[in-house]
């Protein structure tokens, strides 16, 4: 009921626009491509909504801690709607959020795995203060551990915890992270899932939009990776990937599984997407564009989603997905002119659309 | 009131056998917002910071011990204790640490180990009973020739995509037990397809069962002999959890005080390994309010006599870094939650609450003015302020934005000669909105012009403190964007025949001066600031970008503007809304009988509940994009006293 809506989104919208319009212009854009170096891009970003979490030691201020100190703005702005967002929309949302928590929890054991200490793991980890389940001590305990299962048990009090114990006895017998990360990432995203059909009505579609279409390129992704990188079998692949899609459908995905030609799938589910190279076992050269266009695409969906009726869950979601995408390209750009690569090398991994057709200009 | 408290600057020299006590006494203070400064050093000094990091390692280590034993024990953190804690020596604290775990970890292992074993030997049971009826060797079972065989466990959500990922060969899984996540299951297929099945049920998480060899024979022997197992293990448990128990209310303030002393001990060192160090001295630099100065130099005192404080005022180059503590008074601090979701003013900016408080109720009452309502939302805020209701306990900060909403909402509730809706009952001191919709209109055009215009000149008494004279002077909510709307509006007023004390060739020469100016404003701010080049990226691109930023300047002035209508709209559907509801009571009840007055009070709560939401929402939207987006961007930086034990843990 568009009443229930109102009174539900309505500080959530106005929040939600204006940090919208803290998002950097294509002007500071512009401004940062052209920039010499990471000197004179953190001087540019000091005067944008980044500048005060890049306010500590110039000495520290590596690329990786760049990276590390912009995401506190993410952090900031997740735990700010999740407080503003009312149920079950902010479950969608901590769900959402979760995601880094998940990544962050991969990238630990990362660290476990290869003996790393908890200062060179701290900073490739999203900051994350609230609304978690995993705490920064609790990482480090699990990294100061040492050892895998012993790391584990430190997520204990997490729902986590069972998805682990069960991957790790392959992870005992096979030496290797692939079944704890593929076992976590399934977890998280039938979770996600559950949270999206938590919803009903306009949130229901505007969830499904947001949220599903990212999922649908996760796990079409993962499919083509499973095939054409892992060379895995055809059953291994539907069961490291989701049935539930919202345009990939299981049908696509088993076609993948089965051996299908990639290209043809693709076309298939995003018949506007005109041109795929080749993606086969034997070439993955289409690899990397495909990935580039389904990223725009979903960046483009998210856009729209500030045109039309506003009161919504996608309103926030679209907007933390455009953070997150602004904050990927800060980061390739910073790792960019931290080790001097022309404009040429790395403008075409650049996702968000405005920044692209600027270098596409070029 | 309209600028943060002012700042300075405060260094102290710390002789080396101080640096703890001084440390403990600015904590205790809380006023004192620390800088890193951990870079300023001798080069001998760092083996000092390294010792305090190690320090705060080992604090650390012993925090997480403790948390182990307490978590054992089933002991809750608490809350800080009320006095002082001080720096606890790590020896002393590792030696309670040790003394504790050894009474409590021993039996809170062999708890654990005794509730795992139960639940391995549970688990084995449970596998075993739905076979209990197979009369087989289960170790037959493993060695089968023609048939495929897996018993395992299998997280329930994969089961039915194991199953759709076998479609294309012969296989038969049976569930011999469902848990909530697990389930223990067989998978039987053909030995040829045994590589299909194998990599299908190791990528569904089917790990292999392998029940213990000291349980042989048939699954009813293996049950026989697993009961037994149980009751024992039992047994023990039990055992364990009485010692357990006991040691828990024994040893509960011991543990909650020692967490809390090792907590801050850790913060507290980890303060110092930040600090600067010269050899036989730390430099402790931060900011610290003016007004605190005094009691910090009198605590220092207190506390070591050997400390050389230094204060001072912050150069401008500074301004940057320097914490904000927003100034405002009683009246207005509730206003200050607004404006920071929004974003801290930086130091030396203009602190825009009191022109928030002000604005945002006066905005808010001439879109809402109606007595009744007025005088509920004033009530509701006062009980919001009290805290006597839990569940508003958390909106407290926001209690006197409503009340001042409420009144000026009673303040136009009586200019509009509205009250609960009756639009008679009361003779309007000015109009009614519903009758004089024209004029309505208009006063919210001149508001949202007054409100503007005060953000603009906000926008230039900024640009003066920070002496940022070109963007002062032709920036587009500067003086010439001042002037340049104003004059427009001059000659706007002049076209529809309103007269004024100006020539309309005056008001024109204005516009087209000021218009100038707005649209070369980056060269002549360049100009002003003495910045070179003048122009980058050649006249021909600059001409074009000039043009189309004078035509947004025009566009966005006239729907910043005209944005502020909606004051007026929403004072009419005010109006509009409250005869709906009075026309519907009619219906219910046209002789004004009881129904007539259930619907007259269920509309005055919907109208309340929800047009009061829409207004306060559209209120903060008018707040935030026509007047903020003028004059204030934010990106000040946050108070942060130094502080052992952060706030939000003390109850």
């Amino acid at each position: 009921m568009p009443a229930q809506g109102v009174r539900a989104y309505s500080l959530v919208h106005a929040t939600v626009r204006a940090l919208y319009s803290t998002m950097l212009t294509r002007a500071t854009w512009d401004a940062l491509l052209q920039a010499q170096d990471l000197d004179a891009v953190l001087g540019l970003l000091s005067k944008t909504v980044y500048g005060p979490y890049l306010q500590i030691e110039r000495r520290l201020l590596t690329p990786r801690r760049v990276a590390y100190q912009i995401r506190w703005h993410l952090a900031e702005v997740y735990e700010k709607l999740i407080r503003l967002t009312p149920e079950p929309g902010r479950q969608l949302l901590r769900q959402l959020w979760r995601h880094y928590e998940v990544d962050n929890l991969k990238a630990t054991l990362r660290g476990v795995e290869t003996g790393a200490t908890w200062d060179q793991v701290l900073h490739l980890l999203y900051p994350m203060e609230k609304y978690i389940l995993l705490t920064a001590s609790d990482m480090a305990r699990m990294v100061q551990s040492g050892d895998m299962a012993r790391a584990v048990e430190h997520t204990r009090h997490t729902p986590y915890y069972d998805t682990l114990v069960h991957a790790l006895e392959r992870y005992r017998t096979e030496k290797s992270l692939f079944p704890l990360e593929v076992a976590l990432d399934l977890h998280y995203r039938r979770r996600l899932w559950q949270s999206i059909y938590q919803l009903e009505g306009r949130d229901l579609e505007q969830a499904l939009r947001t949220v599903g279409i990212a999922l649908d390129v996760d796990n079409l992704l993962w499919a083509i990776r499973y095939r054409i990188y892992h060379h895995l079998s055809e059953q291994e692949i539907i069961n490291y990937t989701l049935p539930q899609g919202y345009e990939v459908q299981d049908e696509h995905i088993r076609a993948i599984a089965a051996g299908a030609d990639i290209a043809e799938v693709v076309r298939r589910i995003y018949p506007k997407l005109e041109t795929v190279g080749e993606i086969s076992e034997r070439s993955h050269a289409g690899l990397a564009q495909l990935e580039l266009f389904l990223n725009r695409y979903f960046l483009k969906v998210c856009r729209s989603t500030f045109i039309g009726y506003p009161f919504h869950i996608g309103i926030p979601t679209a907007y933390v997905w455009l953070n997150e995408h602004e904050i990927r390209d800060l980061t390739v750009l910073v790792e960019a002119k931290a080790s001097h690569s022309p404009i040429e090398t790395f403008g075409s991994l650049l996702e968000m659309q405005s920044l692209s057709s600027r270098v596409d200009q070029r | 009131m309209f600028r943060s408290q002012a700042m300075s600057k405060v260094e102290l020299i710390v002789p080396e056998h101080d640096v703890v006590a001084v440390t403990e006494a600015l904590a205790a203070l809380d006023v004192f917002h620390l800088v890193k400064s951990e870079y300023i050093g001798a080069e001998g000094a760092t083996r000092q910071a390294n010792e305090w990091r190690e320090r705060a390692n080992t604090f650390t280590a012993l925090e997480q011990r403790i948390l182990i034993v307490m978590r054992a024990l089933d002991v809750d953190e608490g809350t800080p204790p009320f006095d002082e804690l001080h720096l606890i020596g790590p020896t002393v604290a590792q030696r309670d640490v040790e003394h504790l775990e050894q009474e409590s970890l021993a039996p809170v292992q062999e708890l654990e180990e005794a509730q795992h074993k139960l639940v391995q030997l549970q688990r084995y049971l449970g596998q075993l009973r739905p076979i209990a009826d197979l009369d087989v060797d289960l170790e037959a079972l493993r060695s089968m020739r023609y048939l495929f065989v897996s018993l395992g466990t299998i997280p329930v959500a994969n089961m039915e995509r194991l199953r759709s990922s076998l479609e294309l060969v012969p296989f038969v899984l049976v569930t011999l037990q469902r848990e909530e996540h697990l389930a223990t299951v067989l998978l039987f297929g053909m030995q040829r397809d045994a590589d299909i099945l194998n990599r299908a049920a190791r990528s569904a998480y089917l790990n292999p069962l392998t029940p213990p060899d000291r349980y042989p024979g048939t699954p009813t022997d293996a049950i026989e002999a697993l009961q037994a197992s149980i009751a024992r293990t039992r047994q023990q448990i039990a055992t364990s959890q009485t010692t357990i128990k006991r040691l828990h209310a024994s040893r509960v303030k011991r543990l909650r005080h020692l967490l809390w002393r090792v907590r801050a001990s850790r913060t507290l060192v980890e303060t110092i390994a930040g600090y600067g160090r010269l050899h036989y001295t730390y430099l402790i630099a931060g900011w610290v309010p003016d007004c605190q100065i005094p009691a910090l130099r009198s605590k220092i005192e207190q506390v070591a006599d050997q400390v050389m404080v230094e204060v001072t005022i912050p150069r401008r180059e500074d301004e940057e870094h320097i914490p904000v503590v927003l100034d405002n008074p009683y009246l207005f601090r509730s206003f200050e939650g607004l404006v920071t979701n929004y974003g801290y003013p930086r130091y030396g900016e203009l602190d825009p609450t009191p022109v928030m408080a002000l604005t945002f109720p006066l905005v808010f009452g001439l879109m809402f003015g109606d007595v009744g309502h007025g005088l509920l939302l004033t009530l509701l805020g006062l009980l919001v302020l009290s805290r006597k209701v839990r569940a508003l306990r958390g909106l407290a900060s926001m209690g006197g934005v409503v009340v001042a909403c409420g009144l000026m909402a009673m303040v136009f509730g009586l200019l509009y000669g509205s009250i609960f809706g009756f639009e008679t009952v009361l003779e309007p001191l000015w109009i009614r909105p519903l009758e004089e919709i024209t004029d309505v209109l208009l006063v919210a055009v001149g508001v949202g012009v007054v409100v503007l215009s005060l953000g603009m000149v906000y926008n230039i008494i900024n640009a003066a403190l920070v002496r940022h004279w070109g963007h002062l002077l032709f920036d587009h909510n500067g003086l010439a964007g001042l002037m340049f709307y104003w004059s427009m509006l001059g000659l706007g007023a002049v076209t529809l025949g309103i007269s004024l004390p100006f020539s309309s060739a005056l008001l024109f020469l204005l516009v087209v001066v000021s218009g100038l100016a707005v649209t070369f404003a980056e060269l002549l701010e360049h100009l002003v600031e003495r910045h070179r080049p003048l122009i980058q990226d050649g006249f021909g691109t600059y001409f074009m970008q000039a043009f189309f930023e004078l035509f947004e300047t025009v566009i966005g002035l006239l729907s910043n503007t005209l944005s502020y209508v909606r004051m007026g709209a929403f004072a009419v559907a005010h109006g509009a809304i409250s005869m709906v509801v009075f026309i519907l009571a009619d219906i219910v009840s046209p002789t004004q009988g009881v129904g007539y007055w259930i619907v007259v009070v269920l509309g005055n709560l919907f109208v309340m509940g929800f047009e009061g939401m829409i207004v306060g929402i559209q209120t903060l939207r008018l707040e935030y994009y026509e007047l903020f987006s003028k004059f204030f961007s934010g990106g000040g930086e946050r108070y942060r006293p130094l502080e052992l034990i952060p706030k939000d843990k003390c109850e």
